[in-house]
């Protein structure tokens, strides 16, 4: 059997799975099926990533379905694979008692084959079904699971704004496909400079909103908060590196002349995302909405590696363009595995805390201990912290950015900046999660709700525990990938992998080593600080008692960072203190941070919009008359523009 | 991996662990002297770490394994930040490698342990605190890694060892990116040793601390650790500085001696600024660390427009 017929036997359990999900009272055995069926598809992968070359078909242009396998492919179903085993196990009981589980199931099922498909498509038009697929499904799950007007609304502003900025994937790779320019870099470096600028700005542009890089993110932090976490995990995890998959397909491998305009589009979007998105999620009160911003920050920093890679193209040096490649590939992984990590935390909270805003939770680490140490790993990770995995590639994109400097890259005055910009962004997500940990897991509970709050069950809490694993595998040995990850750029057969991080130039990132001391110093040390301790007394704070009603909130702990920075913020502020005779009655106190891009780029476009449609509306008089005039001008139109020839 | 680089690297942590309590203490008798004051002896430090290191820990009652590891964690990652630095003009062999933006990790790390135990107790003033020293972080880590762009551009590379033989000798100081460099490093040294201007060492008043706010409940060996690791940061910056951005040059000896001469006058430096400035708004200083990123920016658009001989 060969690995293809592997592949496709895979997505037939899954897709068997995802049947068997409509049948009442299964809904638990189809997630299974279905997790076996992924799990299967990733080992196909696994071994096709190892070993390099290509099943089945390779890229065509017609219009015949066409299905097969690269190493980028493999390594993108190998990333689904990871996420998406843990996620569909975690839903089989996630789902329990929710209304309409089955319909939930055979969605997530599905959604996963379609991000498959996307994947393993070797035409344009089996790709373009599969990105339709991919955007409508968790659109439904989203509507199955709560019907209610915010939903529809997040789920219409969701399906608008992609597909409106998706208009761009369509453009890009039908005009790649009719100049036959689909995995032959020969046609694609032989068209026209216009017609490779109109294919990489629309590929930017239509990819970028799919995978949420501002300032085309708008859909993304609504859309993820109300899907259910599972989805939005594989959303956040997944979905949104495969929108990058094809922007690497067309800018890496179809358009090839690199253009150092188009890299230094990406390196500004990537710095743009990556501040904005982690600056804006340190103001959200809902922990999903939280992570929706923290994955645009996230796929920001896998654009900044990107767009180094293309500017170390542009100036001709090839080894960095493909470290700096395997670091935006690295990073992929590494969030794919954080994120939906702290995706199925955040619904476990939920489900079995009943709450998801932050400052309504607190004490989970006695509570639900093993949920709160997997999401302080995954907090740990997502923050950029040594010894784990998101400091590997983030060290990794840091250097490919320093280096676009230090080697003398085209225009590399941008590395350093980008590079500043970038540990701007890790010490933001650094406040963020100990805000995050802090707030949820520590401390006393914060509310009534809490009380009740229990370990969640088995199947939930070992899908949390193998994503915690990963982050802490891919922390210790990241090296181990990179060698492939950079073949892929190259081309060439992949260097010995091991376990460290290297790179010409730099001191390398020995993760192993950095662990072990690390581990052995903790442990030494909290041996020699010994076991005596003072009666214990309840904290000192000045004298004060730590009452829960005078408990620091989410808003108290950022408020230096709002005003520090109110230039740019530009927060609201709102308090009302009503006094009678001269004695406070009440205060109120209502404070945001207005979403600037939705106030500033979106509603004006918006309205612009709406204006443009009411005058378009007058067309639509409804009179017989005017319509046989607009037939009439029509065809003498037509009939004008065939006289003149211009149809050729 | 040789012999003499392994002793090297031992000898140097030996001296990173023992000597960095000394700083602060000179810091502080210095500025004693400055302000017409006796002031306690350099060796002050040392006197505190013993006596706490005899005292019991204390455990407040909202506290969970956070609280308890924490000053572990700041202190393995202090002691880890410690072996990356290098030796001038001596070969040495760091388990963990010698790159410059493994320190950023690590003192990430740190900061991340000690601001979790804020939380943990809930305690409104450490919290206070550590949102500060977050805050105050964000345009440190920023501009430290434009420090480290700047000494990296001559050495060709981010390995420590490289960036302080690239800084040796004369030629440097004519190009002006290494001025910059210089000038940004020092509001970096100001602001991650936690002097006045950014905060205030000597404060008793817990509404302006801002790396002492999170230390509020500690006692006992807890704190001995953290106070080594506040320390040690002090250490970990100023030999940075030392090697990367203040002339050096000549055979190993000479180039130690001229370490311990600019470490001396960095700590004179930080005790005159903090006998002169005031303690600068809180709000003031993402603007003040701002200027810091300006002029770093200049040094890395005059490496590349301004032409190399």
């Amino acid at each position: 059997m060969s690995l293809l017929d592997s592949l496709v036997l895979g997505a037939s359990v899954l897709i068997l799975g995802t049947l068997s999900a409509l049948i009442p009272s299964w809904t638990r055995a189809a997630l299974w099926i279905q997790a076996a069926g992924v799990g299967a598809c990733g080992a196909v992968a696994a071994v096709v990533f190892v070993a390099g070359g290509s099943v089945g078909s390779r890229f065509v242009n017609g219009v015949s379905p066409a299905l097969g396998l690269d190493r980028l492919s493999a390594f993108f179903v190998l990333t689904v694979a990871l996420t998406a085993v843990p996620a569909l196990i975690f839903a089989s009981r996630y789902l329990d008692g929710t209304p309409r589980r089955n319909a939930i199931a055979a969605l997530s099922g599905a959604f996963v084959a379609a991000l498959l498909l996307v994947l393993v498509a070797r035409d344009v038009t089996t790709f373009l079904i599969g990105w339709e697929l991919m955007t409508l499904l968790p659109a439904a799950s989203m509507l199955v699971l709560r019907p209610d007007r915010p939903v529809r609304h997040a789920a219409f502003v969701y399906l608008t704004v992609t597909h409106l900025g998706g208009a761009g994937v369509w453009i890009s790779l039908l005009v790649l496909s009719s100049h036959g320019a689909l995995g032959n870099p020969a046609a694609g470096a032989a068209l026209g400079g216009p017609i490779q600028a109109l294919v990489t700005i629309s590929a930017i542009v239509g990819f970028g909103t799919k995978a949420g890089l501002m300032p085309m993110h708008s859909w993304l932090p609504r859309a993820h908060p109300v899907a259910p976490a599972h989805i939005s995990a594989l959303m956040s995890g997944v979905m949104i590196k495969v929108a990058l998959y094809g922007l690497i397909r067309v800018l890496f491998e179809w358009a090839p002349r690199s253009a150092l305009w188009a890299a230094l589009a990406l390196i500004l979007i990537g710095a743009l995302s990556a501040i904005g998105g982690v600056l804006y999620a340190l103001f959200q009160h809902e922990l999903k909405r939280l992570l929706a911003f923290h994955s645009i920050e996230n796929v920001g920093i896998i654009t900044l590696g990107l767009g180094a890679s293309l500017m170390f193209e542009a100036s001709g040096q090839p080894t960095w363009a493909s470290i700096a490649f395997a670091a935006a590939l690295l990073h992929t992984l590494n969030h794919a595995a954080f994120k939906s990590l702290l995706f199925l935390g955040a619904g476990a909270i939920e489900k079995l805390a009943h709450g998801h805003e932050i400052d309504h939770l607190g004490g989970l680490l006695q509570t639900m201990p093993v949920t709160s140490v997997a999401f302080a790993i995954g907090s740990m990770a997502i923050a950029g912290l040594p010894p784990l995995n998101g400091f590997a590639s983030e060290w990794l994109t840091l250097q490919a950015l320093l280096h676009l400097a230090i080697d003398r890259a085209q225009a590399g005055w941008v590395g350093p900046l980008a590079a500043s910009a970038l540990a701007a962004t890790a010490a933001m997500a650094v406040l963020c999660f100990v805000k995050v940990v802090g707030l949820a897991l520590l401390g006393r509970p914060r509310h009534p709700n809490l009380e009740a709050a229990r370990e969640a069950p088995y199947e939930m809490r070992a899908a949390q525990l193998f994503l915690a694993a990963l982050c802490v595998g891919l922390g210790l040995a990241p090296g181990l990938l990179v060698p492939y990850l950079a073949s892929i750029r190259t081309g060439a057969p992949a260097a010995a992998p091991r376990i460290v991080l290297v790179a010409p130039g730099t001191g390398g990132l020995p993760t192993l080593a950095i662990a072990v001391i690390l581990g052995l110093l903790i442990v030494i040390l909290v041996r020699a600080r010994g076991a005596r301790v003072a009666a214990p007394a309840p904290a000192w704070t000045c004298g004060q008692v730590v009452e829960p009603s005078l408990n620091w909130t989410s808003s108290a702990f950022t408020k230096p960072l709002r005003l520090g920075w109110e230039l740019v913020l530009r927060p609201e502020r709102d308090v009302t203190i009503s006094t009678a005779h001269g004695v406070v009655q009440s205060a109120r106190y209502r404070g945001q941070v207005p979403h600037l891009f939705d106030t500033v780029f979106y509603l004006p476009l918006i309205r612009q919009g709406a204006r443009l449609g009411a005058r378009a509306r007058r067309l639509q008089s409804g009179s017989l008359r005017s319509y046989a005039l607009y037939l009439v001008g029509l065809i003498l139109a037509l009939l004008a523009v065939v006289r003149l020839g211009w149809l050729g | 991996m040789n012999l003499t680089a392994v002793a090297v690297e031992v000898g140097q942590i030996a001296l990173g662990v023992g000597v960095a309590p000394l700083l602060p203490g000179v810091v502080q008798w210095l500025k004693a002297k400055l302000q017409g004051r006796r002031g306690p002896s350099p060796l002050q430090p040392y006197r505190e770490l013993r006596r706490l290191w005899g005292k019991s820990r204390f455990l407040p009652q909202p506290s969970t394994v956070v609280y308890q590891w924490a000053p572990s964690v700041v202190v393995a990652a202090l002691a880890s930040a410690l072996m990356v630095l290098s030796v001038p003009g001596l070969p040495t062999a760091s388990p963990i490698g010698h790159d410059a933006v493994l320190l950023v990790g690590l003192l990430a790390l740190a900061r991340f342990a000690i601001a979790l135990t804020a939380w943990d107790t809930g305690s409104g003033f450490a919290l206070m605190g550590a949102a500060r020293d977050l805050m105050v972080a964000i345009s440190v880590e920023a501009l430290l890694i434009l420090c480290l762009a700047l000494a990296a551009l001559p050495a060709g590379s981010t390995d420590l060892r490289a960036m302080e033989e690239a800084a040796a000798g004369g030629a440097i100081w004519l190009s002006p990116e290494h001025w910059c460099g210089l000038v940004a490093f020092a509001l970096v040294a100001v602001a991650e040793t936690g002097r006045q201007p950014i905060d205030n060492p000597d404060t008793h008043l817990e509404l302006t601390m801002i790396h002492e706010g999170p230390l509020l409940e500690y006692a006992g060996r807890d704190l001995a650790y953290l106070q080594w690791a506040a320390s040690a940061r002090h250490w970990v910056i100023l030999v940075l500085g030392a090697e990367l951005f203040l002339p050096h040059a000549g055979p190993p000896v000479a180039r130690l001696v001229e370490l311990v001469g600019w470490m001396f006058v960095a700590l004179a430096g930080l005790a005159v600024t903090e006998t002169m400035v005031v303690k600068m708004r809180l709000l003031r200083i993402p603007v003040f660390l701002g200027t810091g990123a300006g002029i770093a920016t200049i040094g890395i658009v005059s490496w590349f427009t301004v032409g190399r001989p």
